[in-house]
């Protein structure tokens, strides 16, 4: 199976309006590809169509990953095919603990078709045992356990859990939306340790890193950064692309594209 | 055990002489019978959404004796003064205090349904707390109805003296009925000054269930109250409850969780009543519909001319499970005074929110799981407030059921 994710002619409308315009993009297995763009570029966009979000219409291509095109599958069938997506803006869910919204996650990753999920469940004082350790590597505080899920949680609170959701799963293909957006620097620090620890335990692992800005990519290395303009990618290079795009700033790849067409 | 023949067939003598036989006093057994003479007398209350279409009093028996109230009891709580015991009993064992404060918060002319009960109640407990006395474990009385017993109507009568502390639970439940019971339930609390109740009323009744009841809870000076409501079970449930703030400075935080579905017709009407100065007061009431389930919420805030500076706030939320469900929610605010210190009333109703299904189901979550967690996380906030372990295992299951 290909563990690669390949991305065809992807067309995606809210409410009418087209966003992505035929974009292609192939993320490899085990690399740090970054995507760039000035704000209004299809970026978010990309990354909820990835994990199939409701309000996001497919109008035409395919995404491809594991042997299946998955813009067929619900959200939480791409989870447990190994997608993640840490979320620009985390939703609070009230009354579910980080504890518990955790377990459920995990439980639902290990059930299998036709078995009691008492079989399958993962072992309580494992769970735990992970949990206080993952939560000790990104500096959170232990009673975020019992606190219900990012309500009130600060902005850097909830990218920190974000991130603590991704080394708990350890999905195979993480999508990180603006994950640098509202952290301060030691934030920003403690939650790129965190992705880059779990890709050192996980080197196949593929990352999608989608950015507004280079800062965050001096702490995640990008094997390969990509540009994104207007609803496709426009421009792929290496990491020095990214320090391109931070000294000129967005508006020769605005030239660029003109003088294309 | 006998029965009075049925609701439709008594008359003032049998009700005197059963309290007589009973060992009532005088003075109760007048209140009986002219309550009793009141309901035989009245016409039905015109409610606009509690449907009694299909409510046949012919077909219950009306209870002749207290039908055994459940009572956690600690006899330590004896020796600090405490009375924890049925109301019949405290009736003749404590004359002069039950008389004092029985039927001095419920009006029982109101209407039809509070003479009824007023005539004809049997089961119930008396709570009394002396002055200063804080009652650290919370004490739990339980109804039942089944299909041998099919009227239950229970007063329960709680008093805190000054500075005095108590967690009172009741719970009514029962079995799903062989066509109707009727339950009939009221409680009186009484917060004297600086008294402090943690009060919890759940009931998860069986179907077939009809519930016409009354709360009310008068609050003296820098008294406060904290009300945690769950309705969750019978066919027609319709509670008046009021918290009256009589006093300075005196304080509800009042909750409550319902859940309707199919068949069921749930409705709440909390009266808040801001009397005394520097009173506050807060109401968050959420629902849940499934089904062609059908809540309603007919509240009030009712500030009153010579309170000031008063404090209020009402928030309620609705879940919909279904397309065929409905909820009603007719929230009122009378201000009659200009002193208001900050008075403000929140509501959404809706289905499950897509963004917290998106993003449950981003982490493997099936979507009927997610919704679950959803539903039993939005009532968590009342549960949260239910200091018994085992009764909020019982009402997680009957929510877990209805979901």
């Amino acid at each position: 199976m290909n563990s690669d994710l390949v991305i065809k002619d992807l067309h995606v409308s809210i409410e009418d309006k087209e966003i992505l315009k035929g974009l292609n993009l192939t993320v490899k297995a085990g690399t740090i590809h970054a995507i760039m763009g000035p704000n209004g570029s299809g970026k978010s966009t990309l990354a909820y169509t990835l994990m199939g979000h409701p309000n996001y219409t497919v109008t035409g291509g395919e995404v491809w990953y594991q042997g299946q095109n998955i813009l067929e599958l619900e959200a939480d069938e791409r989870s447990k095919l190994g997608l993640f997506l840490a979320f620009q803006y985390p939703v609070s869910i009230p009354g579910v603990t980080v504890a518990n919204f955790l377990r459920s996650a995990i439980n639902a990753h290990r059930a299998e078709e036709g078995k009691d999920p008492k079989t399958t469940s993962i072992p309580v004082a494992e769970f735990r045992k992970q949990l206080r350790e993952k939560m000790a590597a990104l500096e959170i505080d232990e009673s975020f356990v019992r606190r219900y899920l990012n309500e009130g949680f600060s902005g850097g609170e909830k990218k920190r859990v974000e991130i603590l959701q991704m080394a708990m799963l350890q999905p195979k293909m993480a999508v990180l939306d603006e994950t640098d957006s509202g952290l301060d620097i030691d934030a920003l620090r403690i939650v790129s340790q965190g992705v880059n620890t779990l890709y050192k335990q996980q080197p196949e692992m593929g990352v999608l890193v989608i950015t507004h800005y280079q800062r965050l990519l001096n702490h995640i290395q990008p094997h390969v950064v990509s540009v994104m303009f207007d609803g496709r990618i426009v421009h792929s290079g290496g990491p020095e692309l990214a320090l391109e795009l931070e000294e000129k700033g967005y508006d020769w790849i605005k030239t660029e594209v003109a003088s294309r067409q | 055990m006998k029965y009075f023949p049925t609701l439709s067939e008594l008359t003032d003598e049998q009700i005197s002489t059963v309290a007589r036989n009973a060992g009532e006093p005088e003075w109760l057994i007048e209140r009986r019978v002219a309550a009793w003479r009141s309901f035989a007398a009245s016409e039905p209350p015109f409610w606009r959404r509690t449907d009694l279409s299909k409510f046949k009093p012919e077909e219950v028996a009306a209870p002749t004796s207290a039908q055994g109230t459940a009572v956690q009891w600690d006899v330590q709580l004896a020796k600090q003064g405490v009375i924890f015991m049925p109301l019949s009993a405290a009736v003749r064992e404590h004359e002069a205090l039950v008389k004092q404060y029985l039927g001095t918060a419920i009006d029982w002319q109101a209407h039809k349904f509070n003479a009824l009960h007023a005539a004809l109640w049997q089961d119930g407990v008396f709570l009394y707390v002396p002055k200063g006395v804080s009652v650290d474990v919370p004490l739990l009385t339980v109804f039942t109805l089944s299909n041998s017993n099919r009227a239950s109507f229970s007063h329960n009568l709680v008093v805190l003296e000054p500075n005095a502390s108590v967690t009172f639970i009741e719970e009514y439940t029962s079995p799903d009925i062989d066509g109707q019971a009727f339950s009939s339930p009221a409680t009186e609390l009484v917060l004297g000054n600086g008294s402090s109740l943690r009060y919890v009323t759940a009931q998860h009744w069986g179907k077939g269930v009809y519930m016409i009841g009354s709360q009310l809870a008068k609050v003296g000076d820098n008294a406060s109250l904290d009300w945690a409501a769950l309705n969750l079970g019978g066919t027609v449930q319709h509670i008046e409850a009021e918290t009256y703030l009589g006093g300075t400075g005196s304080k509800v935080d009042w909750t409550a969780a319902t859940f309707a579905g199919s068949g069921q017709l749930l409705l709440t009407a909390p009266w808040l009543r801001h009397v005394g100065a520097h009173t506050e007061g807060h109401m968050e009431f959420k629902t849940v519909i499934n089904g062609n389930g059908y809540t309603v919420f007919d509240g009030m805030i009712k500030i009153e001319k010579d309170s000031r500076a008063t404090i209020s706030r009402l928030e309620e939320h609705a879940i919909h499970l279904s397309d065929q469900g409905r909820s009603d929610s007719i929230p009122g605010l009378m201000i009659d005074t200009n002193d208001v210190q900050r008075a403000g009333h929140a509501s959404t109703s809706g289905q499950v929110d897509d963004e917290m299904l998106f993003y449950m189901q981003s982490r493997g979550i099936g979507r009927e799981e997610a919704i679950h967690m959803i539903v039993t996380g939005f009532f968590e906030t009342v549960l949260d407030r239910v200091p018994d372990q085992e009764l909020r295992d019982r009402i997680s299951e009957v929510i877990e059921q209805k979901i």
